[in-house]
């Protein structure tokens, strides 16, 4: 056992090192056994294809965590103009052509917010307005480029759909460099980038420089969407951006390791799906990676402990059979009390009305506890049961005065968890007191 | 189909003959404007109510999903139906429309299940839907009409060619059984193929073939040369067919549903309680919305489509304050947008000036080397030049615009700015400090600003009859005095709200 | 003319809300528990209780916006679909989008959508009835105003116009004085007043306990459950208070004293 490490921790650790070695074990039972063969190019497109997954993992679970997947969606179209005219410019060199790109989002998001700011435009449809038009002047620049009698534009269309293959030794390098730098700049800001993605306004109240961190880290999230423009394009960049995040905050509520395990998930799907469109050069690799991005997160949201849906599912339905009883009795009783005589039938309807399919159970097992009996269609308290209903409900009362009077009586500070018994967590001195009041009451 | 665009000719031959409308239908440009326009004014009139709904990007969900319907409904209908569909079968549209419409009701369960953000849900439903379609396109669809870059743009431009013959007059359809007098026939090798055979190879067996044996339609008739008199024929462009369809069927849902749809948009809450099911007609939207954006994948692709229900509205929701204007103006301004649109693509910008021209010039002053011929996509240029419209309106709208906003608040600042000085004039009036206060050369003291702007303000005033000087003291009209009290009375004796 | 049923069978008056057994849950735990509710004719009926003790809710699911868990509702011994005409309905303030394109006499009119029915157009003749409710309300030269122009009260006086429009019997109002201006407070409570006599039942769903009295003549006290229902002099007691409230009704007001007093 680690000292200092919680269950989940362990589980989110032990989660990193399994997928870390299936991959490790992947590549030799890709080459051995599959035939696939890492010469030169493929290699270089799988490590630009993992590099390119890890950043944009990384920085999209801030884009996650601060509710701008949208905004992402937009920014990625808004890059194709800033591409085209870079192109035009300075040929195709891919420095100028992510500054181009970087250039045009940037335009794109200063024009959103301008557009908020001064008209009853709400950002949905800024964000659309931008999309869409930023997008149409990518296509008629490209439209135009294409025209043009030398073919020297081959490639650019890749910027659309993205194409790995199109990924040279020097542009790994830039990645890696550019990758590198934002990867520093995060660590150095950790704790600020932490503090306005979870609670901007208290930030602000504590002196940090809310605008500046939020806008450098907006330019780290355009950076990263730059980056990843050549291997996704424009149309399915945010999904590269977003789902690593998405699948990874299933796993855990810690930011370091959805940080850590989004830049996995996203470094497995941009490896996978690089690899996959290198193979066959008619599958533009965009889609491929955000197939493999979406199997991460359909399997996260189902099985992730505690919040996936498996788990949702079963804890329900321990839940309900757990206080499935102790409610219907509440039911009955209280049914019965407002009707004047607790001997008073209940039709099984109104049960189902306020209880749906947990009704059965719970009947089932105060039959069995000889708390309830069928009366001509209805259920109807016993000896037991009444008995069983006034100490609920004694309880439900003792929890209201304990909420009513814990400040005048000076008591001990407990959770309110009303199906438990309040006798059971308060200290007895502090009962004495509640009964006494309850006495008062009744009186 | 091929009944209805009959119907819709024999109108068409009440005010025109038919060699005009095939010469007007011929043209390229004149087919792209209309199913451009089309198009916008549908996407505008629907638009405009996602916009108020706070749905605007429900279009971009619709667009994504109804792109993964046609491909879906199309390999569906060629592989497994063994059908040859076109893009306006009525059930591929059909098809894909039901698509959308349950992907809509899909992702609003997602965000509804509360694990994944609504945000979260869409940005990454959209890029799932599409790409699940770019791959089943690239990997299993080998269709002239269905590639990458019709995904994209879409074929607007080549809309005019793809029709269907309509035949009025001398309708005469031939068919050329063995037996007919032009019959011809040539010798072919009929067991060549199955034995791997060559046709000089022994054991090859030959037989008399018909080469043009068949059915004739009456333009295939004449065109083949088989007709003595020429059939009065008309070319139909196909997608004006459906386009119009799909419009009509818009305009009758808003028209008639107007009232209920204005209700329902305002005030939910109150339409359920008056019995209007605003449910349904959420999902009546829902439907028509992917209706137009299958009808429209066509020609402009499926991710443009989402310009011309975004775009049009939002620039009419700055100039009207009617939703009934609202309407009318954001389909002008989509229809004007596909007009001008498609002169865009060939390089004039509403007739103004030539984008060749500034091409020449930037290379002159920057030595660019760039090609001096524009010639771009059309559907780009439509969403593009919709672009230009909603920009005018946003700097221009004479309510909202920005230079109107800032004219008026520059106004409001020198109302404000003479108030200030009418007000201290009118408190001290009359009083013992006047000669301190109210001297001519000394007022500047008392204000924030420079001598010289107190001195012309001053002048003004002067001019407007707001102020009088005496004695070097300065004092106000009658009509100054009764300016002053009706700024206290309309701006200080507001109501007071209570928190 | 449309028209209320008079009598019941046995000859009564029914009262204007009847309420038997409404339970509203959310994920199994219940808003509004096993209410049975009386409210009688023509009286101004305040509905009071703490923070998520289902006031809202309550009108909600009377006018059947939420679904029901349990339970039956009458109006005028009616059910819902059929009392329909004769129901009106003020939601919050905040519950639309004041940026709609569209002018007050047009929301007003709105008010008269049910009475026409599907697909009909308004006329001359609504425009006249939404007229003379602006005028009610003191509206009548702000008609062709864009209501996002409109301050908070007018707002809600715009609202307060629509329902007069509908011309109904009993009247639902979701909390129509949070955050307005004395002349709207004034402005509204007047015609509420003005309902009453002349015959018609207003509920209001109300957080100020302070003009209970001086507003009201009838209070309904719910926190989950009915705490008690009745004439204002009866049922407006400090001890029913404090089964509603809790403690905190007392501390509320023992935190205003002390405040008044160090302000005097």
């Amino acid at each position: 056992m680690l000292p200092g490490f919680s269950p989940e921790d362990r589980r989110v650790w032990l989660l990193i090192g399994a997928i870390t070695l299936i991959t490790l074990l992947f590549l030799p039972y890709s080459q051995f056994v599959l035939g696939v063969r890492y010469d030169y190019t493929l290699r270089t497109v799988a490590i630009g294809g993992s590099l390119l997954g890890i950043i944009s993992g990384v920085l999209g679970c801030f884009a996650v965590l601060r509710q701008q997947s949208l905004m992402g969606d937009a920014l990625s179209h808004a890059a194709l103009p800033g591409v085209a005219i870079a192109f035009l410019l300075a040929g195709r060199e891919l420095g100028f052509l992510l500054i181009g790109a970087g250039v045009a989002s940037w335009l794109g998001v200063q024009f959103i917010r301008l557009l908020t700011d001064t008209t009853r435009i709400k950002q949905d449809t800024a964000m659309g307005i931008v999309l869409a038009s930023w997008f149409a002047a990518g296509i008629a620049l490209l439209a135009y480029i294409q025209a043009r009698p030398d073919a020297s534009q081959a490639g650019l269309d890749t910027f659309i759909f993205g194409q790995a293959a199109a990924i040279v030794e020097k542009d790994v390098r830039l990645i890696a460099g550019i990758g590198l730098a934002t990867m520093f700049l995060l660590v150095l800001f950790w704790k600020e980038f932490k503090l306005i993605t979870f609670d901007a306004e208290f930030a602000g109240a504590n002196g940090f420089r809310v605008n500046l961190f939020s806008t450098l880290l907006s330019t780290l999230i355009v950076v990263a969407i730059v980056l990843g423009l050549q291997l996704a394009g424009v149309i399915m960049m945010v999904g590269m951006l977003i789902a690593p995040g998405i699948a990874a905050r299933q796993w855990t509520n810690k930011l370091t390791q959805m940080v850590t395990l989004a830049a996995i998930f996203g470094g497995f799907s941009g490896g996978v799906g690089a690899i996959i469109s290198a193979l066959d050069t008619d599958l533009p690799t965009g889609p491929m990676i955000i197939v493999v991005a979406f199997l991460l997160v359909v399997i996260s949201i189902s099985i992730a402990p505690q919040r996936g849906l498996i788990w949702q599912l079963l804890r329900q339905r321990q839940d309900q059979k757990r206080f499935a009883a102790q409610m219907v009795l509440d039911d009955l009783f209280h049914y019965a009390y407002d009707h004047d005589s607790l001997s008073t039938v209940v039709p099984e309807s109104f049960l189902k009305g306020m209880r749906g399919s947990a009704v059965k159970q719970g009947l089932q097992q105060l039959v069995n506890k000889d708390q309830v009996q069928p009366v001509n269609g209805g259920w109807q308290l016993t000896e037991a049961g009444r008995q069983a209903a006034a100490d609920n409900a004694t309880n439900t009362l003792m929890w209201d005065l304990y909420r009513q009077y814990n400040q005048t009586l000076d008591l001990p500070l407990i959770a309110e968890d009303r199906q438990r018994d309040i006798r059971e967590l308060l200290p007895e001195t502090a009962i004495h007191k509640l009964e006494k009041i309850l006495q008062e009451e009744l009186a | 189909m091929f009944e209805i665009e009959g119907l819709f000719i024999k109108f068409l031959l009440n005010f025109f003959s038919n060699l005009e409308i095939n010469t007007f239908l011929r043209s390229p440009q004149n087919t792209a404007t209309i199913i451009g326009g089309l198009i916008a004014i549908s996407g505008a009139l629907l638009g405009t109510f996602l916009l108020l709904r706070g749905m605007s990007l429900t279009s971009d969900a619709i667009s994504h999903t109804v792109l993964l319907g046609i491909v879906v409904a199309f390999m569906v209908l060629t592989q497994l139906l063994g059908q040859e569909p076109d893009l306006s079968s009525p059930w591929l549209i059909i098809g894909a429309a039901a698509a959308g419409v349950a992907t809509v009701v899909l992702t609003e369960a997602i965000y509804r299940s509360g694990l994944v953000k609504q945000d979260a849900a869409l940005g990454l439903a959209f890029p799932l839907m599409f790409a699940i379609a770019v791959i089943l396109v690239s990997r299993f669809v080998q269709d002239v009409h269905m590639d990458e870059d019709a995904v994209m743009i879409g074929e607007i431009g080549v809309a005019w060619a793809d029709t269907n013959s309509h035949c009025l007059e001398n309708c005469e359809a031939v068919t050329i059984t063995p037996d007919s007098p032009e019959a011809e026939f040539s010798r072919q090798c009929t067991n060549c193929r199955e034995l791997g055979i060559g046709p000089r190879d022994e054991g090859a067996v030959f037989s008399e073939q018909c080469s043009n044996c068949g059915e004739y339609s009456p333009a295939q008739a004449w065109q083949a040369g088989l007709l003595e008199t020429e059939p009065l024929l008309i070319f139909w462009p196909k997608s004006i067919t459906v386009m119009t369809l799909i419009t009509l069927l818009t305009l009758a849902f808003v028209l008639v549903f107007f009232k209920e749809l204005k209700l329902s948009t305002f005030d939910p809450a109150l339409a359920a309680a008056l019995g209007f099911r605003p449910g349904v007609l959420h999902y009546a939207l829902m439907v028509t919305i992917s209706l137009v954006a299958v009808g429209a994948f066509e020609a402009v692709g499926s991710i443009l489509v989402i310009a011309f229900f975004i775009i049009p509205p939002a620039a009419a929701y700055i100039l009207t304050d009617n939703l009934s204007r609202m309407l009318v103006i954001s389909s002008l301004i989509g229809a004007a947008g596909a007009y001008f649109g498609y002169d865009l693509a060939r390089g004039s910008v509403l007739g103004l000036f030539q984008v060749d021209a500034v091409l020449r010039g930037l290379n002159r002053a920057f030595d660019l080397k760039l090609a001096e011929t524009w010639n771009s996509s059309i559907s780009a240029s439509m969403v593009l030049m919709m672009f230009l419209f909603f920009f005018a309106a946003w700097v221009l709208s004479p309510k909202y615009g920005l230079l109107s906003t800032w004219l008026r608040r520059q106004n409001q600042e020198k109302n404000f700015d003479i108030q200030v000085i009418l007000a201290h004039i009118f408190n001290h009036e009359g009083t013992d400090k006047e000669r301190e206060e109210l001297a001519v050369g000394t007022l500047y003291h008392h204000f924030r600003w420079p001598a010289s702007t107190t001195r012309r303000m001053i002048d003004q005033l002067l001019s407007n009859d707001l102020i009088y000087i005496k004695d070097g003291i300065v004092r106000l009209t009658s009509d100054g005095k009764e300016r002053v009290e009706v700024f206290r009375e309309t701006q200080l004796a507001r109501e007071t709200v209570i928190q | 003319m449309k028209s209320k049923p008079e009598t019941s069978e046995n000859g009564e008056t029914p009262d204007a809300l009847v309420i038997d057994d409404l339970t509203v849950a959310y994920n199994g735990k219940p808003a509004i528990w096993d209410v049975d509710l009386r409210i009688p004719e023509g009286v101004l009926t305040a509905i009071v209780g703490p923070n998520g003790a289902g006031k809202s809710t309550l009108i909600k699911a009377a006018l059947q916006l939420i679904p029901r868990a349990a339970g039956t509702v009458r109006f005028f011994g009616l059910p819902y679909e059929k009392a329909r005409s004769f129901v009106g309905y003020v939601p919050q303030r905040g519950s639309v989008d004041w940026d709609f394109p569209t002018s007050v006499i047009d929301v007003v009119t709105m008010g008269l959508y049910g009475q026409l029915g599907w697909i009909r157009r308004p006329g001359g003749k609504e425009h006249e009835i939404a007229m003379y409710a602006l005028e009610q309300v003191g509206l009548e030269d702000f008609a062709n105003r864009q209501i996002s122009q409109l301050s908070g009260g007018q707002q809600q006086r715009t609202f307060l116009a629509r329902a007069l429009v509908q011309d109904a019997q009993i009247y639902f109002m979701d909390e129509p004085f949070a955050a307005v201006d004395a002349v709207t407070e004034r402005a509204i409570i007047a015609i509420m007043r003005e309902l009453r006599d002349r015959g018609k039942t207003v509920l209001v769903v109300h957080h100020d306990l302070q003009t209970i009295e001086e507003y009201f003549d009838w209070v309904t006290l719910l926190n989950v459950e009915v705490v008690a229902s009745g004439p204002v002099e009866t049922t407006f007691t400090s001890e029913k208070l404090r089964q509603t409230y809790g403690g905190r009704v007392s501390y509320l007001y023992e935190d205003k004293v002390k405040k008044t007093a160090e302000a005097g």
